[in-house]
């Protein structure tokens, strides 16, 4: 039986898996390391950027609040500032729980992995609000190039700093790029603005010990694929079913693999059953093929929105690698 | 190409710095005012139809939207009672418990581009608010409800009952968002369903003109 690294090098060089890789069991994420404040449900928190989160009681996730008393950068032109880049340094004390962790991992069989977010899009609307970023593309292109820049080199401090710290192999980097049906922007907006950010990102990444690159956009993106590829992605985690996988995975297989298919939306809810899952995990598996494919919910963590969803994943995925293996 | 032709393919192209002054060099050339408007609605209406299609995205809408908006500020003036367009009132939210407000803002924009008066209330927006906008604000025609989280069907599902139980009339009640379909709208009671902001002017538009 292969270790869980190899089944995913197998999978994802077209080689000999023995069985599907099962969502995120190859990844140990490292999510005690120090990165920014977190809201917890029931919260209403500022983080060191200043951005205000709210996380409702009950609801799924924080949001950032983006009234005027609240949003943090309602004129790009004055970015400078207004924006100011939180420390990435942290005490010995507050690395330590991330630096144990790592530590016990068996390398082998896992890659120690960074968790970093949000990425540099995701970062320009939550400072801006949504409208305003978007516009701002088109209205004040240089200062959003420059803010993106600035946003990047944040990360690439970040990364200096955890790299030192926990020598990790992989990073797990979110940025959501789209919505159900339709990237964000288009292709040739995205490359004019973040492809160069994000080659530079990950390239310093990859030179610095990360040998896998996993990105988050649980999102339609299908259209991004070729700059994802381009910009040193190994894995796109949170495909979603309406970006057809299985035409993406054999138009695109050797060079990037597909993460999800397993829409978190219609399967983790809180009248979930197991059934449903089995079924769709079949249809994924089936359709998509043992090759540049990883079964997973498009959850951007190991885990499910309501409990016992990511488990009977896991389960049904076993089920089917028990068939088609 | 004549003013108006101008003044409608620059709001499709979302030239906001442009359009007022395309604007006002029509009602100079005489051109009348409710004919500017309407081609500035119909340029929106390509810019809805053209985003529906994946040709373009939210940046490109969101340009437009301001490029009208800003045409529609030098016109208002000279848009005497009600030669303008009229739609009736739409109020519009995201419903309880959810915060998302990027697709609803979508709809609010192409709705009002088309004719609408907008009452935005919001995210996480309770029947009772949605009531009380209904009862507070005349000629309301249409009551949309957005909602982005599986978790807030129930929540939608809830409104909607209650707002079609209401006893208020005059309104049709439309919903959209990721997770909901036309079979969840129909199976809830609402008059209609769209999958992006640009097709939901279209339905609008039917359902208030029909």
């Amino acid at each position: 039986m292969l270790t869980k690294k190899q089944n995913l090098l197998e999978t994802m060089n077209g080689g000999n898996p023995d069985r599907f890789v099962n969502q995120y069991e190859f990844l140990d994420i490292i999510l005690e390391a120090p990165l920014r404040t977190r809201p917890q449900p029931g919260d209403i928190i500022t983080n060191e950027w200043g951005i205000t989160y709210s996380w409702p009681e009950g609801q799924l996730g924080p949001f950032p609040i983006h009234d005027d008393e609240h949003r943090v950068l309602k004129d790009i032109t004055k970015w400078r500032d207004v924006v100011k880049c939180p420390s990435v340094e942290f005490s010995d004390e507050r690395w330590a729980p991330a630096i144990e962790h790592a530590n016990s991992v068996d390398r082998d069989d896992k890659y120690v992995t960074v968790f970093f977010a949000s990425g540099t899009f995701e970062m320009t609307h939550n400072l801006m609000g949504m409208e305003d970023a978007m516009m701002a593309l088109y209205e004040e292109p240089e200062y959003m190039h420059e803010l993106i820049e600035f946003l990047t080199d944040y990360e690439l401090r970040y990364a200096e700093q955890i790299i030192e710290r926990i020598k990790p192999n992989a990073l797990f980097h979110h940025d959501d790029w789209g919505g159900q049906i339709a990237s964000f922007m288009s292709p040739d907006m995205f490359a004019e603005f973040f492809l160069e950010p994000y080659k530079k990102a990950y390239k310093f990444w990859k030179d610095n010990g990360i040998e896998l690159i996993v990105h988050h956009s649980d999102s339609y993106a299908a259209n991004l694929v070729p700059h994802m590829i381009d910009m040193g992605i190994d894995i796109w985690q949170g495909v979603m079913t309406t970006n057809n996988t299985p035409e993406l995975i054999k138009k695109y297989g050797p060079d990037l693999t597909f993460m999800g298919e397993l829409d978190s939306g219609v399967l983790d809810h809180p009248t979930w059953d197991k059934e449903t899952i089995a079924e769709h995990v079949k249809k994924a598996c089936e359709t998509c093929g043992k090759h540049y494919f990883i079964p997973c919910l498009t959850q951007g963590l190991h885990f499910s929105s309501f409990p016992g969803v990511y488990d009977a994943a896991t389960e049904a995925i076993n089920e089917m690698s028990k068939k088609m293996f | 190409m004549s003013k108006i032709e101008e003044v409608k393919a620059h709001v499709e192209k979302g030239k906001s710095k442009i359009v007022p002054q395309l604007v006002q060099e029509a009602l100079d050339a005489g051109e009348a005012p409710q004919e500017i408007l309407q081609a500035m609605v119909d340029g929106m209406g390509v810019v809805g139809d053209k985003f529906s299609a994946g040709e373009i995205f939210v940046p490109e809408m969101l340009i437009a939207a301001k490029a009208m908006s800003k045409g529609v500020e030098v016109l208002k003036p000279h848009l005497a009672g009600d030669s303008g367009i009229s739609l009736g009132t739409c109020v519009i939210g995201t419903v309880a418990g959810d915060l998302h407000d990027i697709g609803k803002n979508l709809v609010a924009m192409m709705l009002e581009s088309t004719g609408f008066k907008i009452v935005d209330l919001g995210v996480d927006v309770s029947t009772e608010k949605f009531l009380n906008a209904i009862k507070e604000n005349d000629n309301v025609t249409l009551v949309t409800l957005s909602g982005l989280l599986s978790t807030t069907m129930p929540a939608m599902k809830q409104s909607v009952a209650d707002i079609k139980a209401s006893g208020l009339t005059g309104f049709h009640v439309i919903v959209g968002g990721a997770p909901v379909t036309p079979e969840f709208a129909k199976e809830i009671g609402a008059d209609g369903y769209s999958p992006d902001a640009g097709s939901a002017a279209v339905l609008a538009k039917k359902l208030v003109t029909a």
